[in-house]
């Protein structure tokens, strides 16, 4: 028995209803409870904000590009160094960190939930490797189907039922969570170094459209009862102009799930893009804000960019190449064998190109513009638009207009005329944020049945207590100390244990992997199917009986079962 | 008993559809395997227990005695080089970077005399690559620069490109054109439709030319370049123009030639080149079997592939003077541990002789060049074969080896935990 | 004359990785292959021992011809023999130059000595266990 009682916090717990109120929260064998038990220990909150622990819903901390990203990089390891202390290793690394890097950068947050992006099924034992090397995060990962052979002839041939099997036999094989498409088609296209401009243009040899792939994938999601929905990058991605493919990408998601969204739409700055090319680009964040505010079905996070050097790094091969191009650092491209690709480049933002300060102005625009802050989510496509650490500074320029001007004052003079962000009045409230960190993440994932995302008994008891005293702080002035209280917690705690003290870490973690297992009837079982058997025999170089990842590599695996949908 | 589908742990192909027949002790047949993979499982040459040498004489000892001797050397030592690592499995490579770490020493991987160049490269310009089943399912064009494969990956010819049918290469050896560049003409070369022999040392300037070629300022070349005829040069870079998709695979010819590190950046920004024209796909041919795995641990924990120095507190790298033959040439460290490796027989003399001069353990299942240079050797199971764990192929898929039967020796992870034990509580970490 | 040595792997170099105490493999590792009319000129025949030297040192080695070469080139599997003559330097990249190695050659009656005895020379103690 280990209880804790935190008393006297400044509580906001938007799943819970809860708006902010003084309160004890207590804890007990690694849940919220009612009651800590006698002798428990007692943590001082008082003046303190306090929030479920930070749910990160689309970052890239984990497997073959993330490490890749870090090979190749060794000014970015150089860039973030610290020393082995108590019980912290050795951390290298700024846009890229080490795993230890990220896990304790992220605890020193209030973070204590993260999904990583994107992992490609036949490299998923390396996301699962590095997890475990991430202790303080209970981790998930997106499964890239954007390219799966399998997929796209099942989706050609209209077959809704197969579709979903090979998404069931896969996420069970890799221990995935949750169906990722980026750039789909795209991806298999640049297996000969072609892309797909259009949602209806036809994947080359495999008669379907991204479209099709996306629509399909959707139902399916639903058929299998998935926790997430779709996690959906846009075709088109970084291309002035894109705003269509993305409103007419919206468009195609229907209203499936009373619980959450059908379609997660993820960095959608990338996506919001009008103008023809790099001279005219212009913000088109109001038409993808009206786009989503029709759409309840559509939830999205911000993909925010920050000024300052980053590394970018995504599944989708052909974009990187086109950034290269643009910026003719260093280029990596890792596709992967009958299901997608993968790029890295090195890049700065400047606060000097109009582009990058069109892009910055755009992030935040959806931000303010979405109406309902459970439709969109704070991220910065971690660490595409910039690395997390900066996750304060954005929350406190969504809080504060000042601080936006100010900022504003420090960019190229011409960006107010292509961006609507300077004629913005709102300012982010604490429970908007809260929602924007945790809450809805939380409901976008559908991890709440697991417990995430609140502080009601029975919950997880991931908390984060922040030093902030919303009863004396204005954010909307007071932005720097906003900035440095969301920055470091005074203490993190997670799954009932403290694990970081004023931006210290200070226990070993000891983190959960969270997978997907859709229980599919014998019609949908694919492990003896004859064409599915066929892949692995023929065209993957990894045999079918030793692709799985085994349970050794989830020492503590926590898996939810779906069963398929009537 | 047979057991299907099993991971060889040999080269960096890592095949794993070998079939394995055992009889609970030993392996009893091979099936599916090279040459180099029936000598690996068929073979049984152990070193039976941990051995430690005092003057001029060399005794059996307990493996407790062996494991406490070793972390004394490691505690006392100012500079330790912890070196090798890649005929290991992840799990003990990982164990081995948090021993470099606590001890403040260097840490270090075969790739310091393989592939380190080409990661130096890849740090300067970047990695076109791709997994393997790319190149076989794709490839209309394969060139091995400086590599040999028949000898040293004896079945990547067969598994993933001259002999390998794809989805869309349905007869590979007839539609695959084979280009082979070397300074000998191998036996890899003699199976070529197009041998490129060079003079040694001309690696750099034959890249350039043909960068120059696909750049379209062929004109700049009018005569032979480091022994290869303007003619073949053009044919060459024509052939790579019009592929549909083409890979390189590129050996130790190139990162051990005058150049080194500049070859492999020339071969990668040929590539490049060649992606404004079509797709191309470059790739270095890894030598152990779980040579990128070291590379791939080392990184997520310390942010570097290999030649980390911990001296400072912090994760250090510098190749040239963070790397093994470096610091022994220097005679800088004072111990050395050795896992799964032989630098006695790989690195010069001259290191060799610093190795003998200072106390060197080596935790290795067999006797190599290195037992004789050491003070102790601790026997350990062979992953694989009697210890299981994870493995990087070339190209970075990760794949899990498979254990066979129990053996009577503790895995690289067991002894090298208890030795971490030992160190931490030392430390008092 | 000078000669480059070029260093490399062979199957059996490969296959005998795991036994180096093994007859074979000293037999393979000291083998010093070389183009047929080079050994003509030099007066040597298949198996003849040869003293080879540069700067970084010496070690006798058996002639073996090879069609594979071109006249003044050596080659020699990578492994103890080889490193005998490749120097530690790396021009600041932690790479030696095993690949072009100036060497000289003269025919000699000395032995090729075994692996235990080069680690000996390098102030090891044969392991015979």
């Amino acid at each position: 028995m280990s209880g804790l009682l935190i008393r006297n916090a400044y509580v906001i717990d938007p799943l819970a209803g809860i708006r902010g109120e003084i309160m004890d929260i207590a804890i007990l064998d690694g849940k919220i409870a009612e009651g800590a038990g006698s002798g428990c220990e007692v943590i001082d909150a008082q003046g303190c904000l306090t929030l479920p622990g930070g749910i990160d819903s689309h970052s890239h901390v984990s497997g073959t590009k993330v490490n890749f990203g870090r090979y190749m990089s060794p000014e970015d390891m150089r860039a973030g160094r610290t020393s082995r202390r108590g019980v912290m290793h050795v951390t290298s690394g700024y846009s890229v960190p080490t795993t230890f890097g990220n896990s304790y950068r992220y605890s020193a947050m209030g973070y204590t939930t993260v999904l990583e992006g994107a992992m490609a099924p036949l490299e998923a034992r390396h996301t699962h490797e590095e997890f475990t090397a991430t202790p303080h995060q209970d981790m998930m990962a997106n499964t890239l189907f954007d390219g799966n052979w399998s997929v796209m002839e099942a989706v050609r041939d209209k077959d809704l039922r197969r579709t979903a099997a090979v998404v069931a036999w896969t996420l069970a094989a890799v221990k995935g969570f949750a169906i990722k498409l980026t750039n789909p088609g795209g991806t298999e296209a640049w297996g000969w170094g072609e892309d797909l401009h259009s949602i209806h243009q036809q994947v080359p040899n495999f008669g379907v459209t991204p479209a099709e792939i996306i629509g399909t994938m959707i139902r399916a999601n639903e058929l299998l009862d998935l926790p997430h929905s779709v996690h959906l990058h846009c075709n088109n991605l970084g291309v002035p102009g894109n705003y269509q493919t993305t409103l007419e990408t919206i468009d195609l998601a229907p209203d499936l799930n009373s619980r959450r969204q059908s379609l997660y739409l993820t960095h959608v700055q990338f996506h919001s893009y009008g103008g023809t090319t790099w001279r005219d680009i212009c913000s088109k964040s109001e038409d993808i804000a009206r786009a989503v505010n029709n759409r309840p079905q559509v939830a999205i996070d911000m993909g925010q960019i920050m000024f300052g050097r980053t590394t970018t790094m995504t599944a989708d091969g052909p974009m990187e190449w086109r950034l290269y191009m643009l910026h003719h650092n260093k280029w990596s491209n890792h596709d992967v064998e009958l299901e997608t690709g993968s790029g890295i480049i090195p890049v700065y933002y400047s606060r000097k190109s109009l582009v990058n300060c069109v892009m910055w102005a755009i992030g935040l625009e959806l931000a303010l513009l979405v109406k309902d802050p459970w439709q969109c989510m704070l991220a910065t496509d971690n660490p595409n638009g910039a690395p997390f650490v900066k996750y304060p500074e954005i929350i406190a320029l969504l809080m504060s207009r000042k601080f936006r001007d100010k900022e504003g004052e420090k960019i190229d003079p011409r960006t107010g005329h292509y961006v609507p962000l300077f004629s913005l009045d709102r300012e982010l409230d604490w429970y908007e944020i809260a929602v924007m960190t945790r809450a809805a993440q939380a409901k976008a994932l559908g991890i709440t049945r697991i417990g995430k995302g609140t502080l009601t008994p029975g919950s997880e008891a991931d908390v984060a207590i922040y030093p902030l005293d919303p009863a004396d702080l204005d954010p909307a002035i007071d932005f720097e100390q906003v900035m440095a209280g969301f920055a470091r917690t005074r203490y993190t705690i997670k799954r009932g244990r403290v694990v970081a003290r004023d931006g210290e870490v200070i226990v070993e973690g000891a983190n959960s992997t969270v997978w997907t297992r859709a229980n599919v009837p014998p019609d949908m079982d694919l492990s003896a199917d004859r064409e599915f058997v066929k892949k692995f025999e023929q065209y993957y170089t990894v045999r079918m009986r030793n692709y799985p990842v085994q349970d050794v590599y989830l020492p503590r695996g926590v898996r939810i079962d779906t069963e398929v949908s009537p | 008993m047979r057991v299907e589908d099993v991971v060889c742990t040999f080269c960096g192909c890592l095949c794993d559809d070998l079939v394995i027949e055992t009889d609970g002790k030993k392996i009893v047949g091979v099936e599916n395997g090279c040459t180099l993979a029936n000598e690996k499982f068929m073979g049984d040459h152990r070193l039976k227990s941990p051995i430690r040498r005092e003057g001029d004489r060399w005794s059996e000892v307990s493996l407790n005695d062996a494991i406490r001797e070793a972390a004394e050397i490691l505690l006392d030592a100012d500079r330790p080089l912890l070196y090798g690592w890649s005929g290991t499995h992840g799990e003990a490579q990982s164990v081995g970077v948090h021993l470099a770490e606590i001890l403040g020493g260097v840490i270090d991987n075969t790739s310091t005399v393989c592939h380190g160049p080409s990661i130096m490269a890849i740090q300067e310009v970047g990695h076109p690559g791709c997994t393997l089943g790319q190149v076989k399912n794709r490839a209309d064009v394969v060139l091995y620069w400086g590599a040999n494969p028949i000898e040293a990956h004896p079945r990547h010819l067969s598994r993933y490109t001259t002999y390998a049918d794809g989805f869309f290469v349905k007869n590979s050896f007839r539609e695959r054109k084979l280009v082979v560049v070397d300074v000998r003409e191998t036996e890899s070369a003699a199976l070529a439709d197009e041998f490129v022999r060079i003079e040694p040392g001309g690696d750099y300037a034959v890249l350039s030319a043909l960068r120059a070629i696909v750049r379209g300022r062929g004109e700049v070349i009018t005569g032979p370049v480091a022994g290869v005829s303007r003619e073949q040069l053009v044919r060459v870079a024509d052939l790579c123009m019009k592929a549909k998709f083409g890979a390189i695979f590129f050996g130790l010819g190139l990162t051990m030639s005058p150049g080194k590190n500049k070859n492999i950046r020339n071969a990668i920004e040929l590539t490049e080149e060649l992606n404004r024209h079509t797709k191309f796909t470059i790739s270095p041919m890894r030598g152990h079997w779980n040579v990128y795995g070291s590379n791939e641990v080392f990184c997520w924990i310390t942010g570097y592939p290999y030649a980390v120095d911990f001296a400072r507190g912090i994760a250090f790298y510098n190749p040239g003077e963070t790397t093994s033959v470096d610091i022994l040439r220097r005679e800088e460290c004072d111990a050395c541990l050795v896992v799964a490796s032989d630098p006695g027989a790989h690195f010069p003399r001259a290191c060799a002789e610093h190795l003998a001069r200072i106390p060197t353990i080596q935790i290795d299942p067999h006797v190599n060049a290195t037992t004789h240079l050491c003070r102790l050797q601790i026997p350990v199971a062979v992953t694989g074969i009697d210890a299981e764990g994870t493995a990087y192929r070339m190209d970075g898929v990760p794949i899990r080896t498979r254990k066979l039967f129990d053996g009577d020796h503790p895995s690289d992870t067991e002894i090298l935990e208890r030795i971490y034990a030992i160190v931490k509580e030392a430390k008092g970490a | 004359m000078t000669f480059v040595l070029i260093t490399g792997r062979t199957i059996v170099q490969g296959s005998y990785v795991e036994r180096k105490s093994h007859p074979d493999y000293h037999v393979e590792a000291s083998a010093l292959h070389m183009n047929p009319v080079d050994m003509l000129e030099h007066d040597l025949e298949e198996g003849s021992t040869v003293l080879v030297s540069s700067d970084a040192g010496k070690v006798v080695l058996q002639a073996r011809p090879s069609t594979l070469l071109q006249r003044g080139e050596l080659f020699v599997c990578l492994g103890p023999y080889a490193n005998h003559l490749v120097g530690p330097g790396t021009r600041g990249t932690g790479m030696p130059d095993f690949k072009t190695t100036a060497v000289t050659i003269e025919p000699t009656d000395d032995p090729v000595p075994g692996v235990a005895e080069l680690m000996r020379r390098c102030g090891g103690v044969p392991y015979e266990g």
